[in-house]
């Protein structure tokens, strides 16, 4: 049974191509791609923000089921971009690592170390064959007691990095592009404005103005650093505002 | 280690006598950024690139040089995922001889121990080689040392080493102006000037890192960014009990500014 480069085996799991790539890595980013739906973090001075699309495929689906958006603590959020069944597993994993953690060391989880958790475990799915990578791109987002708020992206590779601005999905380059020109000069946005960088840069890469059902918004606070999923009316008020601005 | 399905070896032999997963990962180190170290007669620096993929990435929360114990710290070129776990384990492993005999490992012991996890992931089952070659600098009795340890767990010792995408040019560099009875300051100078020959763009404090350690024995990285020395500890994972917590004096971006000036 010779393996090594022989076999092609090199596409099924986690081993090296002769020119030292991981295929299965770099199609796990290519699931996430596939899903068809592109998100946005935004981190301002003293708030985070998360957007994504909501896509209902039918009709008779009930609209409220279908999220990306998970509160792992009350404090940290996790928005998971790519494959939902393997987000919802990430998920799972990570509120009880984030609860544990609470029970162990008596304070909170903070957002940095949540983000190494997930993305070792991403590594050891890039190691070990049994497992395949996750198809999920995670970006979490809460406010650390000490570095204020802080956006993490995790992804299937295993890298994980603090982020000013980020976004995921199929428009993933469009959107860097668009929020780099506008975080050139690092700008300290107020909550607002990180909330409407946030939708109008999915506006911009997805090229359509949203309905307020058609989008899922994720904020976390400095004056109440509670990670909170925007109501319909909210996103209502700041989908106005950016219409009134341009 | 490993699923009892994959209880069989990934790296095997080819006909021509070759572990071809250890080549292939051999390749994955050379296409990573470039990092270096060099001993000095009293002290040893480490250095690397830091690119990030965007503006957008915040520089505070990326380290490439990790402390392993207060008086040993390593660097990286490849896949970064994996450099996280040999940091993890090789720090439990540096822990587990200072509980045994209350005092701090030895580099080449940490060295050695680590070079046996890389080279258990080429024979068990179910697992890869790891994509990285290490750099580990260290201040012992027995003086300063540098070791550099392949994808395969083979390590040998240094007197100043490169890895990552320029390795020649770096090589050759580094081979005409080492001297055995360098100074530590000289050997950071030689180390920036070896970054800039492959340097794409514009090198500042802010996209490289240095990591030295001098008689004093204590690991140092002079970093570009006025992290709180606190936040770097807690970057470090908790460190236990009866250890002394790795004294990681960041130092601002004008000691590397500094250093990059006194270079040009």
């Amino acid at each position: 049974m010779s393996r090594g480069s022989g076999g092609g085996y090199d596409r099924h799991i986690t081993i090296f191509s002769p020119e030292g790539r991981l295929f299965q890595v770099e199609y796990a980013f290519k699931a996430v791609k596939a899903a068809g739906i592109t998100s946005i973090g935004v981190r301002g001075k003293d708030s985070v923000c998360v957007v994504t699309q909501k896509k209902v495929p039918d009709k008779l689906l009930d609209q409220s089921s279908i999220t990306h958006l998970f509160p792992i603590t009350k404090f940290l959020g996790l928005l998971a971009t790519g494959m939902t069944a393997d987000a919802r597993t990430l998920v799972q994993q990570a509120r009880n690592e984030a609860a544990e953690f609470r029970f162990r060391y008596g304070y909170e989880m903070p957002v940095d170390v949540l983000s190494k958790w997930i993305a070792d475990k991403s590594q050891v799915y890039t190691q070990h064959a049994y497992m395949r990578p996750l198809g999920v791109v995670a970006m979490v987002l809460g406010i650390d007691e000490e570095k204020g708020p802080q956006l993490y992206k995790c992804d299937p590779a295993g890298h994980f990095y603090g982020h000013k601005a980020t976004s995921a999905g199929s428009k993933e380059q469009e959107a860097i592009n668009f929020l780099e020109k506008k975080m050139k000069n690092d700008p300290a946005f107020t909550y607002e404005e990180t909330v409407q960088t946030a939708i109008s840069a999915l506006q911009s890469v997805l090229q359509e103005d949203f309905k307020a059902t058609e989008i899922e918004v994720g904020v976390v606070k400095a004056d109440n650093p509670v990670f909170r999923v925007l109501l319909t009316e909210e996103i209502d008020e700041h989908l106005t505002a950016i219409s009134e601005r341009d | 280690m490993g699923d009892s399905q994959y209880s069989f070896s990934l790296t095997t032999f080819s006909p021509s006598g070759k572990l071809v997963q250890i080549e292939h990962a051999l390749t994955a180190v050379g296409s990573g950024q470039t990092s270096l170290g060099i001993k000095a007669a009293n002290g040893v620096v480490i250095a690397t690139e830091k690119k990030l993929p965007s503006i957008l990435v915040d520089e505070a929360s990326v380290q490439k040089i990790q402390c392993l114990t207060p008086n040993i710290g390593v660097v990286y070129s490849g896949m970064g995922p994996d450099f996280r776990v040999l940091v993890r384990k090789s720090r439990k492993q540096a822990e587990q001889y200072h509980r045994l005999y209350k005092e701090p490992i030895p580099v080449t012991q940490l060295v050695r121990e680590t070079a046996a996890v890389m080279q258990e992931f080429t024979q068990s089952g179910g697992v890869r080689p790891f994509g990285v070659s290490l750099l580990v600098a260290g201040y012992d009795d027995n003086g300063p040392q540098l070791y550099q340890v392949d994808p395969s767990g083979s390590y040998f010792s240094w007197k100043a080493s490169a890895m990552g995408k320029n390795v020649s040019n770096a090589k050759t560099f580094l081979e005409k102006r080492y001297t055995d009875d360098m100074e530590l300051d000289d050997a950071v100078h030689t180390a920036i000037l070896t970054l800039k020959e492959g340097f794409e763009g514009q090198i500042s404090g802010k996209n490289i890192e240095i990591g030295i350690i001098g008689t004093d024995r204590k690991f140092r990285q002079v970093s570009a960014l006025t992290l709180s020395p606190f936040l770097n500890i807690l970057l470090m994972e908790k460190w236990p009990f009866g250890f002394k917590k790795c004294q990681s004096l960041v130092l601002t971006p004008a000691e590397i500014d500094d250093y990059l000036a006194e270079v040009e």
